[in-house]
């Protein structure tokens, strides 16, 4: 009978040993982990917008229905033309915003006349999908101003994003949560 | 039939599970009219095609941006941090230092007081070297807003100021030969049916041809628009149109350069879709020297976006007899170009 | 692995040109409108720390199956609809995987949280996390039927799988491969009502499977289970299924769906024990065979292996267009050549990925071969039970055996009018 409780004692007296072990190795680890995170932001998903190559992966790969990642505009980059390749079908009948002139599938670009010749080009982004048509039509002749980025109020910053997965440029990047954009313009003109 | 259920679901399963997308390789599976494709836009009939190259110079520079013809068809390209020359046949001669980066230049002709006076435009100010490469002068810087993207030189024996076109402030600017600033030209005015420059983005060209007239790119939209020295706009010698087809200019704002032919008529290149074309003297379209399949030889589909968005534009220029050089910045050299048929050599 | 690209922001400055000058207009902003407050995640993880607290008390203090169900909701409802399964303690594994080998890599707060809290808890209190805090084990906790009862050699075989998958996760998280536990998350799918179609399937035939099997997901797939298996085999205090004394009744037999409970040992006569004393030799004998074996195979594996990493991938791709042996570009060989590098920095890349991959690939192997030769002892070592207990390796704290144990009854009863004293 004493042998067999010395018997269990000795086990616990091991299995406490393991447990605390364990929990120290554990903590180590956590101290480890967070000593080497230090006291960095954490971070979210953004697309470089200078490796974007607008190939259209954003709209589909999302885990969302609807692409967390859409067009953004650069006011202060835009040349605000009449002749807008990023809202213009390639050579329109008309510059007019008559559906078969529109370069967006989803109609999603409002042009509102600022003053002769100039027009103002915003996303409306509830009709953006993200397919980057347009992205495309105004890198290739004008300024570039229309270009990629997640937006954070509808991104659920997965811990691998899809898309990121699904990128055939690599642009999608882990950002600074504080600092979630990778604008192409900061302030103004200039 | 538990059993049959879960065995069934196993298969399916595992069916499903190899079949999960893996990377974005095949593509976004949007439909077609999701595509942007200028494939049509970019083939070009070859028997529009009235020029070969002969021959080509190969340009140490990693941003060049101008090139230009002087006195004895030599041939100037500015890029980097210097100017290079070379001499009609495509020796180097010599090369120039300075201490910012050009954006434009022109050279005085033969008929010009001084011929082969070197006019540089900087961003905001134009530099005066002489031919032996000395600065003799820096003019007066424009201000913050100024973008200089050409400079052009009256060659008549009673006229010799220097035009600058200036993007940023979206007016060409006239100088003396002294450097005094004696008058901006092109400045929107109702009465006199200026419209203005419609500049969107930093190309912004001009040309004096040999009758005595500017000649100023208005690139949004699409034409080439005639002044005299004095700025007085003469609307009916404007010509150009905006269009994806061959003889018009396409994109939202084009041509991006253009010069005058030795026999009148101009050479204009475009962005976007990168071509260069011939003009007559009216402007009516006579041909074409060099198409995409030249001057960017890898179009993908990614050429729409190219990294850092930084449009690789090439500049031109026409030499006396009349060759066309066509400065390359992505294959990195000037390209030389010839008529195929020689009697369009000396009919331009 | 992306660099995080605090500096791409400077690295911006494309030639900028001004816009028009407007007699009366002003230029809109760029609208950036912010994610989540990130006060949110002190509070997941301050949600973390109260439902491992009562998940544990739930399952070992008040033994209530009621509690722990509601808990689950709770749980699945929380982090998995609300938070749509993002932030999860599986998919943490690959965030601290990659935290070790990648120094640039930032990991969050509430992953380290995630990561650490619930093996602690498990240290100490066995798998309470799975039992009512995880939103997977709660969707297959709460859509478990009709269990049938797992053969016990599929069961055994199978429960290798955990292992090998998280052996996997750990090296495609290491190598910047890509994080495989989320990519193939079954559930993931039905917290977001959305998702890619063979994913959604997938998550379908789990489901099916769930009714039936228990826990499919947990026992035969889930590699942090695989992990909490090995911490609850020395937590000091399991769940047990009597209250007190077992009166070895055998009423509890059939109570497990998930194949955890273990009867009592019958002793055995010397001629079974030298034999199984020979057996377990044999097994001792065999475990470094298969560690050389596995190594040597994972080390042949690299090739197939470091095709999961893009980069490698890349280089593959852009090697077969450069010799013509494939038509066309796709767009990351496209997206490549507009960089201007040199593609033969990519392969001097991919070579040096494979490389590690190869050396990674034997480790792996190594680790699957040590695992089913650690199988194969454990299954030849005969420990003695007196009663009717859990394995704590298998067992999730589910609390599905109180209510089939008559002394659990009895104290009911017992308790009814002090209730205070049900707490040990």
């Amino acid at each position: 009978m004493a042998s067999s409780s010395d018997k269990l004692d000795r086990r616990q007296f091991v299995g406490n040993g393991v447990r605390i072990a364990g929990a120290i190795g554990l903590g180590g680890f956590v101290g480890f982990l967070a000593g080497r995170r230090g006291s960095a932001d954490d971070t979210v998903w953004q697309i470089d917008p200078n490796k974007c190559i607008a190939c259209g992966n954003c709209a589909t790969y999302c885990v969302l229905d609807e692409s967390a990642a859409k067009c953004v505009h650069s006011y202060p980059m835009c040349g605000y033309c009449e002749l807008c390749t990023g809202y213009f079908e390639p050579d329109p009948n008309d510059l007019n915003s008559g559906a078969e002139n529109q370069l967006c599938p989803t109609g999603a670009i409002v042009r509102k006349f600022v003053e002769e010749p100039y027009h103002e080009y915003s996303i409306d982004e509830a009709l953006c999908i993200g397919c980057a048509k347009c992205v495309k039509g105004c890198n290739a002749f004008g300024n570039g101003s229309l270009y990629m980025q997640v937006r954070h109020d509808r991104c659920l910053n997965c811990n691998e994003c899809a898309i990121a997965v699904a990128c055939p440029s690599q642009a999608f990047v882990r950002v600074p949560a504080s600092n979630p954009y990778l604008l192409k313009h900061k302030g103004t003109g200039a | 039939m538990i059993g049959i259920a879960v065995v069934l679901a196993v298969a399916i399963g595992a069916v499903a599970v190899s079949r999960v997308p893996r990377s974005g390789d095949a593509g976004s599976g949007l439909p077609q009219r999701f595509d942007y494709d200028l494939k049509t836009h970019k083939t070009i009939d070859p028997a529009l095609i009235l020029y070969r190259q002969a021959g080509e110079l190969p340009l140490d520079l990693s941003a060049s941006r101008a090139v230009a013809v002087g006195p004895e068809d030599r041939i100037y390209v500015a890029g980097d941090q210097k100017i290079l020359v070379f001499d009609r046949e495509g020796t180097r001669r010599s090369e120039i230092a300075l201490e910012s980066e050009p954006r434009c230049l022109a050279v005085g002709g033969a008929g010009n007081k001084e011929p082969g006076r070197i006019y540089v435009g900087m961003r905001d100010h134009v530099e005066v070297y002489g031919p032996d490469g000395t600065r003799q002068a820096v003019w007066e810087r424009l201000g913050e807003k100024a973008v200089l993207t050409s400079i052009a030189v009256a060659d008549s024996a009673d006229e010799h100021d220097i035009f600058a076109a200036d993007a940023g402030h979206r007016v060409v600017h006239r100088y003396d030969p002294s450097g005094k600033r004696l008058a901006e030209i092109g400045r929107r005015n109702r009465e006199q049916k200026i419209r203005g420059f419609i500049i969107p983005s930093p190309y912004f060209d001009l040309a004096v041809t040999a009758d005595g007239l500017l000649r100023v790119v208005n690139p949004g939209m699409h034409r080439i628009e005639a002044y005299t020295f004095d700025g007085h706009f003469e609307e009916p010698l404007v010509w150009g149109k905006a269009s994806l087809e061959i003889e018009g200019f396409c994109g939202c704002c084009n041509p991006a350069n253009m010069a005058a032919m030795p026999g009148g008529g101009y050479v204009t290149a475009e962005k976007g879709i990168p071509r260069v074309k011939i003009y007559g003297a009216d402007g009516n379209f006579v041909g074409v020297v060099a198409g995409p399949d030249v001057l960017a030889p890898t179009a993908t589909i990614t050429e729409e976006t190219r990294e850092d968005h930084k449009l690789e534009v090439v500049d031109v220029a026409a030499d006396s007899r009349g060759r066309i050089l066509v400065l390359d910045p992505a294959a990195r050299k000037v390209r030389i170009f010839v008529a195929r048929n020689p009697q369009m050599e000396t009919k331009s | 692995m992306m660099v995080v690209a605090v500096s791409a922001a400077a690295a911006l400055a494309v030639e900028r040109f001004p816009p028009p000058d407007f007699t009366d207009h002003q230029l809109p902003q760029t609208t950036t409108p912010h994610g989540r407050w990130l006060g949110w995640e002190y509070f997941d993880m301050a949600a973390l720390a109260a439902g491992l607290v009562l998940a544990s008390y739930f399952a070992l203090g008040r033994r209530s199956r009621k509690g722990l169900v509601g808990l689950a909701t709770v749980a699945m409802v929380w982090l998995g609809f609300w938070r749509q399964g993002c932030v999860c303690a599986i998919g943490a594994i690959q965030n601290v995987s990659l935290a070790v080998f990648d120094p640039s890599y930032t990991v969050p707060l509430t992953v380290i949280a995630f990561f650490a809290l619930p093996l602690l808890v498990t240290l100490f209190f066995g798998r309470t996390f799975c039992a009512a805090v995880c939103p997977l084990g709660a969707v297959q906790e709460l859509t478990l039927v009709r269990p049938v009862r797992v053969p016990g050699w599929v069961d055994q075989s199978l429960g290798l799988v955990p292992f090998i998958y998280l052996g996997a996760a750990v090296l495609f998280a290491a190598t910047g491969a890509g994080f495989i536990i989320c990519q193939y998350d079954p559930y993931v799918g039905f917290f977001r009502l959305s998702g890619n179609a063979a994913m959604i399937t997938f998550g379908i035939c789990l489901l099916v499977i769930g009714l039936f099997i228990g826990r499919p997901y947990c026992r035969y797939l889930c590699p942090l289970g695989a992990i909490f298996g090995l911490f609850s085999r020395v937590s000091g205090r399991h769940v047990r299924i009597p209250p007190d004394e077992c009166i070895q009744c055998r009423l509890c037999e059939d109570a497990c769906p998930y194949g955890a409970i273990r009867p009592p040992t019958v002793p055995q006569t010397p001629a079974e024990r030298a034999r199984g004393r020979r057996r377990l030799g044999w097994m001792l004998a065999l475990a470094p065979v298969l560690v050389v074996v596995g190594t040597g195979l994972g080390y042949t594996l690299a090739t197939p292996l470091s095709l999961v990493h893009r980069e490698v991938r890349l280089a593959e791709r852009m090697k077969l267009e450069e010799a013509g042996k494939v038509e066309g570009t796709i767009d990351a060989s496209d997206a490549f050549r507009n960089t201007g590098r040199p593609a033969r920095e990519l392969y001097t890349e991919a070579i040096a990925l494979r490389e590690r991959f190869a050396f990674l690939g034997g480790l792996l192997g190594g680790w699957v071969g040590l695992v089913i030769g650690m199988k194969l002892v454990h299954l030849s070592i005969r420990r003695k039970r007196d009663e009717y207990s859990p394995d704590p390796a298998w067992c999730v704290s589910c609390g599905r055996c109180f209510e089939y144990c008559p002394s659990e009854q009895q104290t009911l009863i017992q308790e009814l009018p002090t209730l205070e004293k049900s707490g040990v």
